[in-house]
């Protein structure tokens, strides 16, 4: 088989930091190629180099063996390369058949119903797709959006087609009508890159597999060289130095969180405590359920079972409920869901805590900005410039400004999701330090996260969640990196530490 | 991963299926079924509401307001505002005024629906390619063209000469019993009806106010279609400011700002009708029959200009409002 993408020597930095440090490495016509490795090993930036959200800093894309550019992501689209990624992208008030053939109705001015529906029926049943085709996609689940969004790359005759996690919201028999529609577009000459953290649907489904490491290619396996050992042994990173912090085990006796059979439509019912000074660390193929209680201890989904806080009930309905209970939920997506990006740094950080600065519900400007200088200093915010909008300042330090955020309200407990995911190498120890220093203050600290690494520097307990269920729960000292990653990509657990 | 299918459950999304039939039902035809009984209790409180010269009363008043609104329909659909649509009237009706002595009539009402239509240009290029927000863009215009309007009039009306008789026939003229201008609106509105339902701007308009990202990955020149959303507004409130023109035989310098607030109650309660959710011209055409019909009617009865204002808000209010609670969605956290 021939190569259809091949890519030579792709390096890209962010402001000096070499995220992708010449990547090589071909896609053949036809085949569905693996994409794995740990966070941060380059993987995002290597797809968004491909679908034209960044350029590269150097190095060539060549597509049937002609150099091509893509800045834009309107040249990958014209390239015939598309990707999906978790959010679809679908018109809620139109039908399926209306989102599958949307921008490709023929014709001049005039659009014919009958003429749409029959093609994108046909589109359907070539794909294998088995959906009313006069459904409105806002009536649609999640899965099947994203099936729709698979029908909608088919008709745009792309050429590659790159799904990142595409089975994170899926279940189970979800996920085999996936895959069965992957296989069809393999047989149209399609070829798939199929980003997943899941070893086992990797080995299911792709014909190559390419670990990556560190901004590098470390190994590409054919189907039948895919194994567990094999695949850990590329990922696991052995020549960077591990970074010479740990929690030495700072847990109290006093039980914080307390959770009792919390659940959720896709979290089954879990139990676990964590303890004043306790950092419990959570990891698990992305979708597996870990968002489930990053949601339910935040008040933002519906959940079943009880949740105590030193000793007291309490009904999480609103993420204001989370706030008055005591819970601290550092999200992921910071620039969404936790900042004014217009706002400056000093408004940003004081904002959660105006009830408490504010006198006779009078805001005090000198208090504000006291507050606000007193965070700068104590998380080492750099610039130190309070009047700066927040959006103006790099991820780590966006990053502190959101912890910032909560140190005035004394949270009883922390959550962090992705603590360090778009945060500049640089800062990566001053946040775990400020994580370790909140517990050591006595907070029960909970931190979600797809990083071994990061797991092992901050946690003193690790759980490790499949399938809605927590699959592992052990302490610290019991995990090595490549048992934790085992445990991670297969839902196996480790004969050595159970 | 035979085993571990019984695990985890996908979500499934509460919609319409869910709802109750009786629900389904209001949600369709609640609106029309307000407007029905509405009329009727007119019907019963006046012996000269629910008669055909009335209706044809109601019909004529409401021309200008309907193509206003109509036009309107298409930007709110493309996911934006056009608050110049009002003013747009009065510019288009001054335009063909001043132009008919020197060029005869076809030039200016071609004039003035010309230069309406360059004014939708100018505001859809403003918000796309210019990124200024449909808000803020509309507005401006809404404030140069009424400056405009006064530097072209003086402050004065611009009389139409009495032997422009073709001229006076669009706004005046009768066939039978119908007015021609009522005529020329059901013409515009079947026009608009099929290339909003059967052609590629409207679907594509639609798409683009849906959901702007997906209708850009299809491949859909995004801007392009928001462009052609503002030129039609104003092109439908050009051929309202020919019409005003022809009607009063003058264009007035002021005056057409009045619309703006009718069109929008007349999109919003439009959307509503049918259960569509979103803004089309059938809902919108039945929204301004709605406002014109209570105008009429209460001015029948003997209710004050003050009670009809309080009752068409409550409408719009109720009927807005009840179709969002029967369409709920989880979060709700956008307040335009």
């Amino acid at each position: 088989m021939t190569a259809l993408i091949e890519l030579r020597d792709l390096r890209k930095d962010f402001s000096g930091v070499h995220v992708l440090k010449g990547i090589s490495l071909s896609f053949r016509a036809g085949e569905i190629h693996g994409l794995l490795g740990e966070n941060g090993a380059g993987k995002s930036t290597l797809i968004k180099i491909l679908t034209g959200v960044y350029a590269p800093s150097s190095g060539e894309i060549l597509m049937d063996g002609k150099p091509v550019t893509i800045h834009r992501p309107i040249d990958a689209h014209r390239a015939g390369l598309g990707a999906v990624y978790q959010d679809s992208e679908l018109a809620g008030s139109f039908t399926v058949a209306e989102n599958i053939v949307l921008g490709n109705e023929g014709g001049r001015l005039w659009i014919n119903r009958k003429k749409i529906r029959r093609d994108a029926v046909d589109i359907m049943h070539q794909i294998g797709l088995d959906l009313d085709p006069d459904r409105r996609a806002s009536t649609l689940t999640a899965a099947e959006m994203q099936m729709v969004t698979l029908a909608t790359l088919f008709h745009r005759r792309y050429k590659m087609i790159i799904l990142d996690e595409p089975t994170a919201r899926l279940s189970a028999p979800e996920t085999k009508m996936l895959f069965g529609l992957i296989a069809r577009f393999r047989e149209q000459g399609i070829t798939i890159v199929y980003i997943s953290h899941r070893l086992n649907e990797v080995k299911e489904l792709c014909d190559r597999a390419t670990i990556l490491r560190d901004g590098m290619v470390s190994g590409t396996l054919e189907r039948d060289e895919i194994d567990e050992d094999v695949v850990t042994q590329l990922m696991v990173n052995r020549s960077s130095a591990e970074l010479d912090i740990g929690n030495a085990g700072m847990a109290r006796e006093a039980v914080v969180l307390q959770l009792t059979g919390l659940a959720t439509d896709r979290l089954r019912p879990l139990t676990l405590s964590v303890r004043a000074g306790e950092i419990l660390g959570i990891t698990g193929p992305l979708g597996a359920g870990m968002e489930q209680i990053e949601r339910s201890l935040g008040g933002l989904g519906a959940y079943t079972g009880n949740i105590t806080i030193d000793g007291l009930p309490h009904k999480l309905h609103s993420p204001s409920d989370a706030r008055r209970a005591g819970i601290a939920l550092i999200p992921e997506d910071r620039r969404k869901q936790a900042l004014f990006p217009n706002l400056s740094l000093a408004e940003n950080v004081s904002l959660p805590a105006l009830g408490d600065l504010a006198r006779l519900g009078l805001i005090s400007n000198r208090s504000a900005s006291s507050y606000a200088a007193s965070v700068i200093e104590r998380l080492g915010i750099y610039p130190d410039a309070p009047e700066r909008p927040i959006r103006y300042f790099s991820g780590g330090n966006q990053q502190k400004a959101v912890i910032g955020k909560w140190l005035k309200r004394d949270a009883r407990v922390y959550i962090f999701v992705e603590p360090t995911s778009g945060v500049d190498v640089g800062a990566i120890r001053q946040i775990y330090e400020i994580i370790l220093g909140l517990a050591a203050a006595g907070a029960a600290v909970i931190v979600i996260s797809t990083s071994v690494k990061e797991l092992l520097a901050l946690s003193e307990t690790i759980a490790v969640i499949h399938h809605g269920a927590i699959s592992a729960i052990l302490p610290r000292e019991n995990c090595t990196r490549d048992s934790l990653l085992a445990m991670t990509i297969s839902a196996a657990v480790p004969a050595a530490v159970t | 991963m035979a085993g571990e299918a019984s695990t985890v459950s996908a979500p499934v999304k509460t919609g319409a299926a869910s709802t109750g039939l009786a629900m389904r039902l209001l949600r369709r035809w609640g609106t029309i079924l307000v407007i029905v009984i509405v009329g009727l209790l007119f019907a019963k409180l006046s012996p000269y509401f629910a008669s055909v010269s009335n209706f044809n009363n109601i019909l004529f008043s409401m021309i200008v307001s309907a193509l206003v609104s109509m036009g309107l329909t298409f930007v709110v659909a493309a996911g934006s505002f056009d608050l110049s649509v009002g003013v747009v009237v009065t510019t288009a009706s001054i335009v063909t005024a001043l132009l008919i002595p020197d060029i005869g009539v076809a030039g200016a009402i071609i004039g003035g629906i010309v230069t309406a239509c360059v004014i939708g240009l100018i505001n859809g290029l403003l918000v796309t390619y210019a990124r200024l927000s449909g808000i803020v863009s509309t507005l401006g215009m809404m404030f140069v063209l009424d400056g405009i309007n006064q530097f072209l009039t003086n402050g004065y009306q611009v009389p139409v000469d009495y032997s422009e008789t073709a001229f006076m026939y669009i706004g005046q003229g009768r066939v039978g019993p119908i007015a021609f201008p009522v005529i020329i609106l059901a013409v515009v509105f079947i026009i608009g009806h099929i290339v909003s339902t059967r052609s590629k701007i409207g679907h594509y308009i639609g798409a683009v106010g849906d959901n702007p990202m997906a209708a850009y990955y299809s491949g859909i020149v995004v801007y392009r279609w928001v462009i052609v959303a503002f030129v039609m507004s104003s092109l439908f409130a050009g051929i309202g400011g020919v019409i005003l023109t022809s009607i009063s035989s003058s264009a007035q310098p002021v005056g057409g700002e009045g619309y703006l607030l009718e069109a929008f109650a007349a999109v919003f309660l439009g959307a509503t009708i049918l259960g569509k959710g979103k803004p089309h011209l059938l809902g919108t055409l039945l929204g301004v029959f709605f406002l014109y019909m209570v105008s009429s009617g209460m001015n029948m009865v003997g209710f004050s200009f003050a009670a009809r204002q309080l009752f068409n808000g409550l409408v719009l209010i109720l009927a807005v409002g009840a179709n969002a609670l029967l369409n709920r969605e989880e979060i709700h956290l956008k307040f335009i």
